[in-house]
C-alpha cells in the first residue's frame, strides 16, 4: 500500500513524542494519517516486545478500518502484522482494563455486560415503577393550561416516557461523574433544599443498579467508570498499562467525554508517575466543528480545544480533497459568520478554524473542479410535503443522466427520512435508507430467527416457507435456481397441513406430495420440485430433532445447515453463546420467547463483536445511481457527489430567537422547562462544593438552548461538507406552518447572492 | 494390558522392604505412578492382605490406575485394598463413630443420625439461608451470579477445615489482605456472617457439609484413642499418590499416622499443585518426606520427546523471563522445530475448529496416531464449544469422548419430559408448564412427530387450570390430522394422570418410577425403545431420591407443613441451585477416542498422550484465579501471614506460577507434538491477547531470530 503524505500530513508524521493535538477538517484523511503514524512508531523500533501503540476510536467499524490499515502499512515494511498495536473503542478499552482484575472493583471474574436494549428496558421498568409510586410528582411540573383530557393523556403516556428519558440521562451523567447511588444519596442529603428531580433520578438509579447487581452484570457506562476507578485505585495496574501502551493515538477526539479524557490522561501518564513510566505520549485528532450528538451524551468538544491549547504541539490537517471550491467557500463562510455575526454571542464559539483548504497541486486526492452552479440554496417557501415533492422531483430529473454518481438526501430526523423514502418509493426511484442497510450481523441473526421462528411454531406453513427461503438463501441471486426456490416457497406456503408433508403416515409413495391438501397442491409436479421438497424435508426433520437441544447447541446445529461463510458461522457461534446466557438468566424461556431477542442481541453485541470484516460501516460508492436517505447525524464521515440538505428551518436549526421553539421543552411542562437539563443541573448542584453552583430553576433550560443552538450550527456545517460537487439546501414551514428559514441558512443565502 | 519394562530405579522402589517408608519425588512422566501401582501388586504378591492396604489420593480420578488392580479379576485373595480420599475417609469415620463426636462437636440432636450433605444439597441449604439476607442488602457491592455466591461461601468453610483455621476467622483473614476499594470490605463481613449462620444451621439440624465432616474427623475422632486404634489396626500399609494435591490437614493427619504404619510410599509430583484452588498445599506435602526413611527422586521423563522438553523449557523461560543457562545451551543445539510445535490460525473460530479437525483426521488416517493419543484442550470448555468440536468430530466419524465430568439433567429432553408430565400430575404444585413444554413432552412420551405433538398440545392443554381434555372431545378433522393411533396413546397417558390426581401424591421419585414403568416404557411409548432416554430417566429418579433423602431429615426437624420435595426439586433445578449433574458413563466408555477436555481435567486424569491441541491460547483462563471475589486461595492458605495485604504483584506472580505449572504439567504429558489453535477473534468475538500467547510469541521470536542470524 502506498501512502504519499501531503505536507500537512508529513508534519504530523514527524511526531516522536509528547502531547499533540490535531484539528482536522472534513475529508482531510485523518484516519489514514493516524494509521500511518502508528505504523511508523511500530516499525521505528521504539517499542519493547510487550508494548503496543494504543489507538482509541469511536465506533467498531473504525476499529476494523484502523486495524486493517495499520496491518497493511506494517506488512509493507516487512514486519509481522497484528503485533505492536491495539485498536479499541472506549468501551473496548474499558473492558480490557476491567478484565485485568475485576475483583478490584467488586466484580466477579465472570461478570457479564448488559447491552443497551436490556439496560434501557431495565431503566424503563424502574422509572415506571417510580412514577406509579409517586403519582403526585407530576403536579409539580405540569403546565396549568392543560385541560382534563390533556392532563389524563400526559399522566398515562407522555409523563412516564419523559421520566424514563430524564432518568436515563441522569444515570448516564451520574456514572460519567463516577457517582455511585450511595455517594449521590449522601450528596443530596446535605442539600439545604430538596432537589426533586435529582431525588427522582437517584431513586431510579438505585433501583437500576440493584437490578444489574442481581444479574451479575454491568452496563457500558459502568464499564468506563470502573475502568477509571481501577486505574485510580491500583498504581501497580496503572504502571503496567503505562508500560504496555507507551503511545496513545485518539481519533474523533471531539466526541470525547471528560471521563474518556481522564482515563487516557492517566494511561498516557501525562500526570507525573512514581517511576517515570508514562511518557505522556498522547496524540488526539478530531474536528471540533463536527461534534454532533443525536441523544444525550456526556461528550464535550470544548475538551479537545482545551487540550490543544495546553499540548506540547498543536497542528492542523486543513487540506481536504473532498469538495469543490465553492462548497468549501460556503462551509468556510459558515465558520466566519458564526464566529463574528451570530446574533447570540455565546454561540459564536460553536465553529472555529482551521478553515478548509483544497489539496495542493499534484495531490493524489484532487478536489473536484470548482463549479458555483453546483450550489442551490432554495428560498422557496414550501410546506413539509411540498418540500419533499420538490426534492423528489428534482432527483427524478437528475438520476437518469447520473447513473455513475452518488447522491444523498439528508434530513434532521428519522421520521423525516422515512417520509422522503416513502415518496421516492412512490416515484419508483431506487433508494437506500442508511439506517436500514442490513449488516451481516443482522442478516445472520435474521436468517437464524426465521428458522427458530418456524421451529417455535412447527405447524405453520408460512413460517416453514420462510425457513425454506433461508435455507436456500444462497440461491436467491442465482438465476438458474431462483425460479425453483420461488415455486417451492409458494407451494409450501399453500400446504394446509404441514404434517402431511413432514411426517406422512404412508411414507413410501412414488410422489409423496400427491395427497397433500391445499390449493393447487395435488397437481403434477416436476421431478426437480419433488427432489427439492424431499431434501428440504430431510433437513427440517433434522431440525425438529435438534429442538430438544439447549439453545446454544440448537443454533450451532442450524447454522451448519444455513450458513457457509466463515463470518456467518462465527457470528452464529457468538449468538449461540449469548442466547445461552439469556436462556440461563430466564430459565422459563423457550423458543417462542428466545427468538425475538435474537435481533436485539445482534444489534447491540456489535459494539463488542469484531466480526465485521465486511461490516465496516457504509460505503457510499457502492450505491452509485441509488438515492441514499439518511439523517445528517448518520451521514458523518461519508460523502456524495450530490447532496440534498432538507428542512433547514428555525425548528430543526434554531438560533435562540424569540420565535424559536425547542424540542426538549415539552408542551405539557410548565414554564417551557427542559426537565432533562434541569435534572442534570440539580445533579451538578448536588455534588458541587462551590457556593456559586446552587440550583436555580430555569437557568439550565436556558443553557441547554444555547448548547442546542451550537450543536445545530455544527450539524449544518456537517451537512454542507458531505457534498463533493453539488449541494441543494431547502427549508419548509414546519408542522404548524409558521417556521422560517434558519438564521445561518438565511445568512448563507445572502452571502451567496452577493458572492455570485 | 501391555507389559511395561521397568528401570532399576523403579524396581528398587517397588521391591523395597515391606517395612520401609519411602518418599518418591519427580516431575510428571517420570514413571512414579507406575511405581505406585507396581508396588501395590508387589505387596499383594508378597502375601500382604489387601484389606490392610490403604490407597490414598486427593481425588478419585487420580486413583484410576490403582482401581484397575483392585478391581481386576486376577487380584489375589485376602480382601481388597481400600481406595480412599481423606474426605471420604472422614465421612466413613463420622458415620461409624458418630455417637463419639456428635455432642462434643455441638450438634443439637446427637441422638439422631447425621445427614451428610453433597455439594448440591449444601448449596441448596446455603441458598435458603442467604437469599433473605440478600434482600436485606448483603453483598450489595459485588456483582456475582447467585449460585457462585453460595458456592464461594461454602468454599470458604471448606478451606478453613482443609487448611486448619477456625471458620470464624474467614472474614477477618480475607479482610486483612484486601487492598482495593475500602467500600468492598463489607462483603467479607457478610461472607463471614453467612458462613456462621450456615454452620449454626448445620449444627441445629445434624447436617454435615464437607467442612464439618473433615473437622469432626480430624478434631474429634482422630484424637480419640478408640478411633485411632481402629484405623491403625486396620491399615498397616499406605500408598499415597499425588500428595502434593492434597490439603494441609490431610498432611497433618499423615504426620501423626505415618509413624504407626508398617510401610508407606508417598508419591510427590514436583511441578504440580494443580488443586491449589481447592486448598492443596505443596509445602506441607513436601515436608512429609522428613517422616520417611528414604527419599528417592526420578528425573528422566519417559514421555516427552526432546523437542517437547525443549519447548517446555523455552516456554518456562518466556513466562519467567530470567535467562537460564541450561536452556540457552539447548537453544544453540536446536530451535523450536515444526515437528514439535505447529500453529493453526484462522480469522474466525469455527473455521479454526474445521482446520483442527482436519488435522486430527490427517493424524489418525495418515500418520496412524491412535485417537486416544490425541487431546483437544482449552482452559474452559463452554457447552457450545464442546458441542461445536464434538459434532465436527462426529461428522468425520472420529470417535471422541469428553471428560467434562458431567452434564445437567436440566438439559436432557428426557428429564424435561418427565418433569413436565410430573407437573401435570401434581396440579397442587402450581408449576405450570407452557404449551411449548407440553408439546415437547408429548412428542417424546408418545413418540410422535413435532407437528402433531404441537397440534395436540395446542388443543388439549389449558395452562390456566392444568386441564387435559380428552381426545374424543376434539373435532373430527383435528382428530384425523393427529391420527387415532396417537390419540389412543394420548388417552392412555391422560387416563393414568387423571387417575393419579385422584390418589394421594407419591414422593416424586416414586411417582417417576411408577409412571415410567406403567406408561412410558410400554410398547408404543417414547421410552420403550429409547435406551438413552431410559438411562436419563434412571439418573433423574436417582437424583430426586438422593435429594429427598438428604432433605428429609432436616425438614423433619424443621417446621414445614406444606413442604413438597418434588416441587422444591423442580424449582431448585430451574434456579440452577442444584445442577443435578450426572455422569454420561455410557458415552465415556470408548477409550479409543479423541479426548476433548478442559486443561485441568486432563491433568487430573494423569495420562500422557502423543499430540495435544491447545485452544484459546490468548485466554486469561490459563492463569486466572476463579475463586473470586468472596474467597481467596492464597490468602486463606497456611503460608499466608495473617494481615499481609494481597497486592497486584502477588496476583501477577501467582498468575505466572499458575500458568507455568499448568503449561509444564501439560507438556510433561505430551510425547511428541503440540498444536496451537489461534483465531483472531475468540469464541465470543473478542480478540484475545493473554499472557500465554505473549509467552509463545517470545518463544517464537527467539526462534526466528536464530534462523535469521
Amino acid at each position: 500500500m502506498t501512502f504519499t503524505p501531503r505536507p500537512s500530513q508529513t508534519e504530523i508524521l514527524k511526531y516522536t513524542g509528547g502531547t499533540l493535538g490535531i484539528s482536522a477538517v472534513p475529508g482531510s484523511g485523518k484516519t489514514h494519517t493516524l494509521s500511518a503514524l502508528a505504523a511508523q512508531i511500530i516499525s521505528s523500533g521504539q517499542l519493547e516486545r510487550d508494548q503496543e501503540v494504543l489507538i482509541v476510536t469511536l465506533v467498531n467499524s473504525a476499529v476494523d478500518n484502523f486495524s486493517a490499515r495499520i496491518g497493511e502499512f506494517i506488512q509493507a515494511r516487512g514486519l509481522i502484522p497484528q503485533l505492536g498495536y491495539r485498536v479499541r473503542t472506549l468501551h473496548g478499552l474499558a473492558h480490557d482494563i476491567v478484565r485485568e482484575n475485576p475483583p478490584l472493583v467488586g466484580l466477579d471474574k465472570k461478570f457479564s455486560i448488559v447491552d443497551e436494549t436490556a439496560s434501557s428496558s431495565m431503566i424503563a421498568d424502574a422509572a415506571r415503577a417510580w412514577v406509579q409510586t409517586h403519582p403526585d410528582f407530576l403536579d409539580q411540573y405540569i403546565s396549568p393550561s392543560l385541560d382534563d383530557y390533556q392532563t389524563r393523556r400526559v399522566r398515562d403516556k407522555d409523563w412516564p416516557d419523559l421520566i424514563e428519558s430524564i432518568a436515563s440521562s441522569f444515570i448516564r451523567s451520574a456514572k460519567d461523574r463516577r457517582l455511585t447511588p450511595d455517594k449521590l444519596r449522601f450528596a443530596l442529603y446535605r442539600q439545604p433544599a430538596p432537589l426533586l428531580l435529582a431525588n427522582m433520578g437517584l431513586d431510579v438509579y438505585s433501583d437500576y443498579q440493584r437490578a444489574l447487581a442481581y444479574r451479575g452484570a454491568v452496563d457500558f457506562d459502568d464499564l468506563i467508570r470502573l475502568a477509571y476507578e481501577m486505574l485510580n485505585t491500583s498504581d501497580e495496574l496503572l504502571e503496567r498499562l503505562r508500560y504496555r501502551w507507551p503511545f496513545i493515538l485518539e481519533d474523533e477526539a471531539q466526541d470525547s467525554s471528560q471521563l474518556q479524557e481522564d482515563i487516557l490522561r492517566l494511561l498516557s501518564g501525562e500526570s507525573p508517575s512514581p517511576n517515570g513510566r508514562g511518557a505522556g505520549n498522547w496524540v488526539r485528532v478530531g474536528d471540533p466543528n463536527q461534534a454532533i450528538f443525536e441523544t444525550f451524551t456526556t461528550a464535550d468538544p470544548r475538551l479537545l480545544k482545551q487540550f490543544r491549547e495546553s499540548a506540547d504541539q498543536s497542528l492542523d490537517l486543513p487540506n481536504s480533497g473532498r469538495s469543490q471550491q465553492s462548497i468549501i467557500n460556503l462551509a468556510n463562510y459558515l465558520i466566519d459568520w458564526t464566529m463574528t455575526e451570530h446574533p447570540i454571542p455565546e454561540a459564536r464559539d460553536a465553529l472555529s478554524p482551521p478553515y478548509i483548504q483544497p489539496t495542493p497541486k499534484g495531490d493524489p486526492q484532487p478536489n473536484p473542479p470548482d463549479d458555483p452552479s453546483g450550489i442551490k440554496l432554495l428560498s422557496n417557501k414550501y410546506n413539509p410535503d411540498q418540500e419533499i415533492e420538490a426534492v423528489v422531483k428534482s432527483i427524478e430529473n437528475w438520476i437518469p443522466d447520473h447513473k455513475d454518481s452518488t447522491i444523498a438526501v439528508l434530513t434532521s430526523t428519522n421520521d423525516h427520512a422515512a417520509r422522503v423514502a416513502e415518496e421516492l418509493k412512490k416515484h419508483k426511484i431506487e433508494y437506500r435508507e442508511l439506517l436500514r442497510s442490513t449488516s451481516p450481523t443482522r442478516a445472520a441473526a435474521g436468517a437464524l430467527s426465521y428458522v427458530l421462528g418456524y421451529l417455535a411454531a412447527p405447524d405453520s406453513a408460512s413460517k416453514l416457507a420462510q425457513a425454506y427461503k433461508v435455507w436456500r438463501r444462497d440461491w436467491r441471486e442465482d438465476e438458474e435456481h431462483e425460479p425453483l426456490v420461488e415455486q417451492v416457497t409458494s407451494l409450501i406456503r399453500k400446504f394446509k397441513n404441514v404434517e402431511e408433508y413432514l411426517a406422512p403416515l404412508i411414507p413410501s409413495s412414488p410422489n409423496p406430495f400427491q395427497g397433500i391438501k391445499g390449493e393447487g397442491i395435488g397437481e403434477d409436479k416436476t421431478d426437480e420440485i419433488i427432489a427439492e421438497l424431499n431434501s428440504f424435508r430431510e433437513v427440517v426433520l433434522r431440525w425438529h430433532g435438534a429442538t430438544v437441544l439447549p439453545i446454544d447447541q440448537l443454533i450451532l446445529t442450524l447454522s451448519q445447515d444455513i450458513f457457509t461463510s466463515p463470518t456467518d458461522l462465527a457470528l452464529a457461534h457468538k449468538l449461540a453463546l449469548v442466547l445461552r446466557q439469556v436462556a440461563d438468566e430466564n430459565p422459563q424461556w423457550r423458543l417462542p420467547e428466545l427468538t425475538p431477542s435474537l435481533h436485539e442481541i445482534a444489534r447491540n453485541e456489535r459494539r463488542f463483536v469484531g466480526f465485521s470484516s465486511d461490516d465496516a460501516g457504509f460505503n457510499p460508492s457502492d450505491y452509485k445511481g441509488i438515492v441514499v436517505v439518511s439523517t445528517v447525524h448518520k451521514a458523518k464521515g461519508l460523502e456524495w457527489d450530490r447532496v440534498y440538505l432538507m428542512s433547514v428551518n428555525n425548528y430543526d436549526y434554531p438560533s435562540n430567537q424569540p420565535n424559536d421553539r425547542f424540542i426538549s421543552e415539552r408542551w405539557f411542562v410548565r414554564d417551557s422547562l427542559n426537565l432533562e437539563a434541569e435534572a442534570l443541573a440539580q445533579l451538578t448542584a448536588a455534588i458541587s462544593t462551590s457556593e456559586y453552583d446552587y440550583y436555580e430553576e430555569g437557568s439550565a433550560t436556558r443553557r441547554a438552548r444555547l448548547d442546542y443552538v451550537r450543536e445545530r450550527l455544527r450539524l449544518f456545517f456537517v451537512g454542507i461538507t458531505r457534498a463533493r460537487k453539488e449541494l441543494i439546501v431547502t427549508w419548509n414551514t414546519g408542522r404548524r406552518g409558521d417556521a422560517t428559514p434558519s438564521l445561518p441558512f438565511a445568512a448563507l443565502m445572502g452571502w451567496w447572492e452577493k458572492h455570485l | 494390558m501391555t507389559r511395561i519394562t521397568l528401570t532399576s530405579h523403579q524396581l528398587a522402589v517397588i521391591e523395597a522392604d515391606p517395612t520401609s517408608k519411602l518418599f518418591l519425588a519427580g516431575p510428571a512422566g517420570a514413571g512414579k505412578s507406575t511405581v505406585g501401582v507396581e508396588r501395590l501388586k508387589y505387596l499383594l504378591a508378597s502375601g500382604i492382605s489387601g484389606d490392610s492396604i490403604l490407597i490414598l489420593a486427593p481425588q478419585r480420578t487420580l486413583q484410576e490406575p490403582y482401581l484397575e488392580i483392585i478391581q481386576s479379576p486376577e487380584r489375589s485373595a485376602g480382601g481388597e485394598a481400600t481406595p480412599a480420599t481423606v474426605g471420604g475417609l472422614a465421612r466413613r469415620m463420622v458415620d461409624l463413630f458418630w455417637p463419639l463426636a456428635a455432642e462434643e462437636a455441638g450438634f443439637a440432636h446427637p441422638d439422631r443420625p447425621p445427614v451428610f450433605l453433597t455439594l448440591e444439597t449444601a448449596q441448596y441449604h446455603m441458598a435458603h439461608i442467604v437469599r433473605p439476607l440478600l434482600d436485606q442488602g448483603y453483598f450489595e457491592s459485588v456483582t456475582i451470579d447467585r449460585n457462585r455466591l453460595y458456592s464461594q461461601i461454602l468454599d470458604n468453610l471448606n478451606k478453613s477445615a482443609a487448611v486448619g483455621f477456625s471458620f470464624t476467622e474467614i472474614g477477618s483473614r480475607l479482610d486483612s489482605a484486601w487492598v482495593g476499594d475500602p467500600g468492598q470490605r463489607r462483603i467479607y463481613t457478610d461472607a463471614q456472617d453467612c458462613a456462621t449462620r450456615f454452620r449454626e444451621f448445620c449444627l441445629q439440624n445434624n447436617l454435615l457439609d464437607f467442612s464439618l465432616q473433615l473437622e469432626i474427623f480430624l478434631n474429634h475422632l482422630w484424637p480419640n484413642p478408640l478411633v485411632r486404634d481402629y484405623l491403625v489396626k486396620t491399615y498397616s500399609h499406605l500408598i499415597y499418590d499425588n500428595v502434593e494435591e492434597d490439603v494441609p490437614r490431610a498432611h497433618d493427619l499423615m504426620r501423626e499416622w505415618l509413624p504407626q504404619l508398617d510401610s508407606a510410599l508417598l508419591i510427590y509430583d514436583e511441578a504440580a499443585g494443580y488443586r491449589r484452588f481447592l486448598g492443596a498445599d505443596i509445602d506441607t506435602a513436601f515436608a512429609l518426606r522428613e517422616l520417611c526413611d528414604e527419599q528417592r527422586r526420578f528425573d528422566e521423563s519417559f514421555v516427552m520427546s526432546e523437542g517437547i522438553a525443549y519447548l517446555a523449557d523455552s516456554l518456562a523461560d518466556a513466562i519467567f523471563p530470567i535467562p537460564s543457562p541450561l536452556s540457552a545451551e539447548r537453544a544453540k543445539e536446536q530451535g523450536i522445530r515444526e515437528s514439535t510445535l505447529s500453529i493453526i490460525t484462522s480469522p474466525f473460530y469455527p473455521e479454526l475448529l474445521d482446520s483442527i479437525i482436519s488435522q486430527i483426521e490427517h493424524l489418525i488416517n495418515k500418520d496412524r496416531i491412535s485417537a486416544s493419543d490425541i487431546v483437544i484442550l482449552a482452559p474452559y470448555l463452554s457447552d457450545a464449544l464442546r458441542f461445536a468440536i464434538t459434532s465436527r468430530l462426529e461428522a468425520r466419524g472420529i470417535p471422541w469422548r469428553t471428560h467434562r465430568p458431567s452434564r445437567s439433567l436440566h438439559d436432557e429432553p428426557a428429564s424435561q419430559t418427565l418433569l413436565t408430565l410430573a407437573a401435570l400430575a401434581h396440579p397442587h404444585w402450581n408449576v405450570r408448564p407452557s404449551k411449548f413444554d407440553v408439546a415437547y413432552a408429548l412428542k417424546l412420551a408418545l413418540d410422535m412427530d413435532l407437528v402433531r405433538a404441537q397440534l395436540l398440545a395446542e388443543i388439549i392443554y389449558r395452562t390456566k387450570d392444568f386441564t387435559l381434555s380428552s381426545f374424543d372431545e376434539i373435532n373430527p378433522e383435528k382428530q384425523e390430522r393427529i391420527t387415532f393411533n396417537f390419540g389412543n396413546r394420548y388417552s392412555t397417558l391422560r387416563d393414568w394422570i387423571l387417575n393419579y390426581r385422584e390418589e394421594s401424591p407419591l414422593p416424586l421419585d416414586h411417582f417417576l418410577r411408577r409412571f415410567f414403568g406403567e406408561i412410558l416404557s410400554q410398547p408404543g411409548f417414547g421410552f420403550h425403545r429409547n435406551l438413552d432416554a431410559a438411562r436419563v430417566a434412571a439418573s433423574l429418579i436417582e437424583s430426586v431420591r438422593k435429594f429427598r433423602l438428604a432433605m428429609e431429615p432436616s425438614f423433619v426437624n424443621l417446621d414445614h407443613p406444606d413442604f413438597d420435595f418434588g416441587r422444591e426439586y423442580i424449582a431448585m433445578l430451574q434456579d440452577g441451585v442444584i445442577a443435578a449433574q450426572y455422569l454420561e458413563s455410557w458415552k465415556t466408555e470408548n477409550e479409543e477416542s479423541v479426548l476433548v477436555a478442559p486443561a485441568y481435567t486432563f491433568l487430573m486424569m494423569n495420562r500422557p498422550v502423543t499430540v495435544q491441541f491447545w485452544l484459546d491460547v490468548g485466554s486469561s483462563g490459563w492463569y486466572e484465579r476463579l475463586d473470586q471475589p468472596l474467597t481467596h486461595t492464597q490468602v486463606l492458605s497456611r503460608e499466608w501471614p495473617i494481615g499481609r495485604p494481597w497486592t497486584f504483584a502477588d496476583e501477577e506472580q501467582t498468575n505466572q506460577q499458575t500458568m507455568a505449572r499448568l503449561v509444564s504439567g501439560l507438556l510433561h504429558r505430551c510425547r511428541e507434538k503440540l498444536y496451537l489453535g489461534i483465531s483472531n477473534l475468540g469464541e465470543s468475538g473478542f480478540e484475545q491477547r493473554g499472557e500465554l500467547l505473549r509467552a509463545f510469541q517470545r518463544v517464537l521470536q527467539e526462534g526466528t531470530t536464530d534462523e535469521r542470524g
